[in-house]
C-alpha cells in the first residue's frame, strides 16, 4: 500500500525545479490536472490490477532526482546514422547529430506540439504517466509535413549514468499524412547504477503515414525503467513498433495504439531476454475502434534464473469495428525452474463480424528438437543455446532495417549463443 | 561393428522389442522391414539413443563399446547417424550453423581444431550438389516450409556432411515420389563404402530397387523371424507381411511349447 507520504515525496522532490514551459498555459494547464491526477492515484501497487504481478517495492525504497546535465561517460558504439543523444534526460548537443527542421527538441516546440502533447494518453493513467506530463522535462520530437519522408533511420540514444535520477523524457512523432520515418530509440545505462528512465513516446500517424519505431532496452542492471508508447493511427497508416527488452532491473513497459481511421495496420513485435532477478512487464493494447483495421501482435519472452515476465495484451474491437483482423501471439520460453512467465491476453469483441485469433504457450525447450540436434553430434548446452536462441530470432528476424536486425541479431548472439556466436 | 544381443525395448510400459539379434560388419548394407507397429522405427531409435524407451533387456555393442552407455551426441560424435523418419523443423536455425555446430562439436571430441569457414562452405556445396539441393536452402532454417522429398534429401545432406560409420536410415523411402527416391538413393549409394555400414528401415521393397541390401531381416512383434539376402524383399512383396505374421505365430508357437 502506497501511503500519501510516499507519493508526496515524489512532489516535493520536483518542486524547485525550474519546468520546461512553465509560462506556456496549455503545458501549465496539463501539468497540474497531471499532478492533481497522481496525488489521487499515486504511484502505482500490486493491488491494482494491472500491476498486480508488478512489485515495485525496490524502486520506492530508493529516492531519485532530477539530475543536471553532465558530459556524457560512456562510450557509443559508431553510427552512420544521425543520432541524438540524451544524457539523463538532457540533450548532449556534442554528441548529437541529426538536428534539423523536422528533428527538434521538445523544449523548443512547445508551440509545434501544442495540439498533439498528451492526446495519445490512455484516460486511465496511471502514476508514472502522470508524473512524466507533470515534470516531463525534454525529449525529441520528429514533425514531418504531408509527404515529408525522413530518409534512413534516426537514432535517439538515452543514456543514464548518474546515480539515483530520475528523468521524465517526453518524445513526440507527428507524422502527418503520406509521410515516412524510422526511428530506433535506445535506453543503456552505466553499469551498477541505480536510475529511473521515465519515458513516454507518443505518436501520432496521420493518413497513410509509414512509420516503424524501435525501443531497444539495456539499461544498467540495477535501473528502473517505466515506459510508455502511446499511438494514434489514422486512415490507412502503418506502424510497426518493436520492443526489445535485454536488461534492466524491473521494467514496464505500456504500449497502446488506437487504430482511428480504417484500414490502419499496427504491428507489434516484441522480445524479452530475462536472467538474474529481472523483471519485466509488458502491457499491450490495441483498440480497433472502426472498421478494417487489422493487427498482428507477436511477443515472445526468454527466461533464465529468477527473472519474470508478464504479458497483458489486451485488444478490444469495437461494436462498430466490422471486418476486423486482429492476431495476437506470445510465447515464453522457460530455462529454469526459478523463472515465472504470467501471460493475461484479453480480447474484448464487441463486434460480430471479425477475426480475432490468439495464442500462449509457456513451455521449455522442445525435446524433440533437442534430440535432433543431438543426434547430429551437437552437445547438449550447445543445442539448448542454439534453440533458445533460434526461439528469441524470430522476432529479431521481423526487424526490417537491415542494420538494426543485423545488430541485435550480433547481441542475442552474444547474450545466447556464448562460444557459438560465429554461426550466425 | 554393431553387434545387438537379445535386445529387450519398451516404451510407457509397453514392449517393443522382444530379443532382437543383429550384427553388423563394416560395409554392409542391412535392410530391416516390417509391418507397421513391428518395431523397426525404435530398433534404429533406441541405437541412436532416443529418450522415453527402457532398454529392458540385452546389450547394443559399438566398435567394442557398450553403446548404451553414451548420450545421444556421444553416439554421433563416435559415428552413428540417425536419418529421422518425420526430420525435425528447426526454425531460427540454418542449415549451415546446424551443420557447422554439429560439425565442429564432432570435431571437438576427437580433439581436433574448428573447421575453416572457407572449407566448411566448400564442403557442404559439394554435398548439396549430390543430394540436387539448390545451395539457397543451406541458408534456410533447418527443414522449415520445406516439401517431404526436400525434407529427406536434407537428411541424406547432413549424413553427407557428418560422414558417420554407422547409417540408420528410419523409412527415408516414406512419402516420396518416383524422381526424390532416386535422387535420395543415389546420394545414399555414393556414401557406400568399405568402412561404412548402413541400417535401412523400410515398409516397402522398392526402396531395395535402388538401394540394393546385403542383408534383409524381417521385424514382426519385435523379433526378427527371417533374414535373408535381397531375394527375401522380393519373397516379401510377393507375399505380403501377412506371411510373415503367420510364420511368427509359428514361431512363437514353437517358443511357447518348448
Amino acid at each position: 500500500m502506497i501511503t500519501a507520504n510516499e507519493n508526496q515525496s515524489w512532489v516535493t522532490a520536483h518542486a524547485d525545479v525550474a519546468l520546461t514551459g512553465a509560462n506556456v498555459a496549455w503545458l501549465k494547464q496539463q501539468r497540474q490536472s497531471a499532478l492533481a491526477q497522481f496525488e489521487k492515484v499515486g504511484l502505482p501497487g500490486v493491488r491494482d490490477e494491472d500491476w498486480r504481478y508488478t512489485n515495485l517495492r525496490a524502486l520506492k525504497s530508493n529516492d531519485y532526482a532530477l539530475s543536471a546535465a553532465t558530459p556524457l561517460s560512456i562510450e557509443l558504439v559508431e553510427t552512420k546514422n544521425p543520432r541524438l543523444v540524451f544524457v539523463d534526460g538532457h540533450l548532449d548537443l556534442t554528441a548529437s547529430t541529426g538536428l534539423s527542421d523536422c528533428v527538434t527538441l521538445l523544449k523548443d516546440s512547445l508551440e509545434l506540439v501544442k495540439d498533439s502533447f498528451g492526446s495519445t494518453l490512455p484516460k486511465q493513467a496511471h502514476g508514472f504517466t502522470s508524473l512524466n506530463t507533470a515534470y516531463a522535462h525534454d525529449g525529441y520530437v520528429v514533425h514531418l509535413k504531408p509527404g515529408q519522408v525522413l530518409d534512413g533511420v534516426l537514432e535517439v540514444v538515452f543514456v543514464s549514468q548518474s546515480a539515483d535520477a530520475v528523468s521524465h523524457t517526453r518524445n513526440l512523432i507527428i507524422a502527418q499524412a503520406n509521410t515516412q520515418c524510422t526511428i530506433v530509440e535506445r535506453h543503456i545505462g552505466a553499469h551498477g547504477t541505480v536510475y529511473l528512465n521515465n519515458v513516454i513516446t507518443e505518436i501520432i500517424a496521420g493518413d497513410n503515414a509509414h512509420i516503424d519505431h524501435y525501443k531497444i532496452q539495456q539499461e544498467s542492471d540495477d535501473a528502473f525503467h517505466m515506459g510508455g508508447v502511446f499511438i494514434n493511427q489514422s486512415k490507412n497508416s502503418q506502424i510497426k513498433n518493436h520492443n526489445i527488452t535485454l536488461s534492466g532491473l524491473v521494467t514496464r513497459n505500456d504500449i497502446y495504439s488506437n487504430l482511428l481511421g480504417q484500414g490502419a495496420h499496427i504491428e507489434m513485435n516484441g522480445l524479452v531476454v530475462g536472467q538474474g532477478r529481472q523483471h519485466i512487464d509488458n502491457h499491450t493494447e490495441i483498440n480497433h475502434a472502426v472498421p478494417n483495421c487489422t493487427s498482428d501482435e507477436y511477443y515472445k519472452t526468454v527466461l533464465d534464473d529468477h527473472s519474470r515476465s508478464v504479458f497483458r495484451g489486451r485488444i478490444i474491437v469495437a461494436k462498430d469495428a466490422q471486418l476486423t483482423n486482429a492476431d495476437q501471439q506470445n510465447n515464453n520460453l522457460l530455462l529454469s525452474k526459478d523463472a515465472e512467465a504470467d501471460c493475461k491476453p484479453q480480447l474484448e469483441i464487441y463486434a460480430d463480424d471479425v477475426k480475432c485469433s490468439h495464442g500462449a504457450t509457456v513451455g521449455q525447450l522442445d525435446p524433440v528438437s533437442l534430440f535432433y540436434l543431438k543426434s547430429r553430434g551437437i552437445n547438449a548446452e550447445s543445442a539448448n543455446a542454439l534453440l533458445t536462441f533460434a526461439f528469441a530470432n524470430e522476432v529479431i528476424q521481423r526487424i526490417n532495417v537491415d542494420s538494426v536486425r543485423q545488430e541485435l541479431t550480433q547481441i542475442l548472439a552474444g547474450e545466447l549463443l556464448s562460444g557459438l556466436e560465429e554461426l550466425v | 561393428m554393431l553387434k545387438v544381443t537379445n535386445l529387450h525395448a519398451s516404451i510407457g510400459g509397453k514392449s517393443i522389442l522382444n530379443g532382437i539379434n543383429l550384427e553388423v560388419k563394416p560395409g554392409e548394407v542391412h535392410a530391416i522391414m516390417g509391418p507397421n507397429g513391428s518395431g523397426k522405427s525404435t530398433l534404429s531409435n533406441v541405437i541412436a539413443g532416443r529418450d522415453g524407451y527402457t532398454v529392458t533387456q540385452g546389450s547394443i555393442e559399438y566398435l567394442g563399446e557398450d553403446l548404451l552407455q553414451l548420450e545421444p551426441e556421444e553416439r554421433a560424435c563416435e559415428g552413428i547417424f540417425l536419418a529421422f523418419q518425420y526430420p525435425v523443423e528447426i526454425p531460427g536455425v540454418s542449415n549451415m550453423a546446424m551443420l557447422k555446430a554439429a560439425m565442429n562439436s564432432i570435431r571437438k571430441y576427437h580433439g581436433q581444431e574448428e573447421i575453416k569457414a572457407g572449407e566448411f562452405l566448400k564442403l557442404i556445396r559439394e554435398k548439396a550438389d549430390l543430394v540436387e539441393m539448390k545451395h539457397e536452402f543451406l541458408k534456410r532454417a533447418v527443414n522449415e516450409g520445406f516439401s517431404g522429398g526436400e525434407k529427406k534429401r536434407n537428411e541424406i545432406l547432413q549424413m553427407a556432411v557428418l560422414e558417420p560409420k554407422l547409417a540408420l536410415l528410419d523409412e527415408t523411402d516414406s512419402g516420396l515420389d518416383i524422381d526424390a527416391l532416386k535422387i535420395v538413393s543415389h546420394g545414399v549409394n555414393a556414401l557406400r563404402s568399405p568402412e561404412r555400414a548402413m541400417i535401412l528401415v523400410t515398409h516397402y521393397q522398392r526402396l531395395l530397387d535402388y538401394i540394393v541390401p546385403d542383408y534383409v531381416h524381417v521385424l514382426a512383434n519385435g523379433k526378427i523371424v527371417k533374414s535373408g539376402d535381397k531375394s527375401l524383399a522380393l519373397e516379401l512383396e510377393a507375399k505380403g507381411y501377412s506371411w510373415i505374421e503367420d510364420m511368427d505365430d509359428t514361431v512363437a508357437a514353437v517358443q511357447q511349447a518348448s
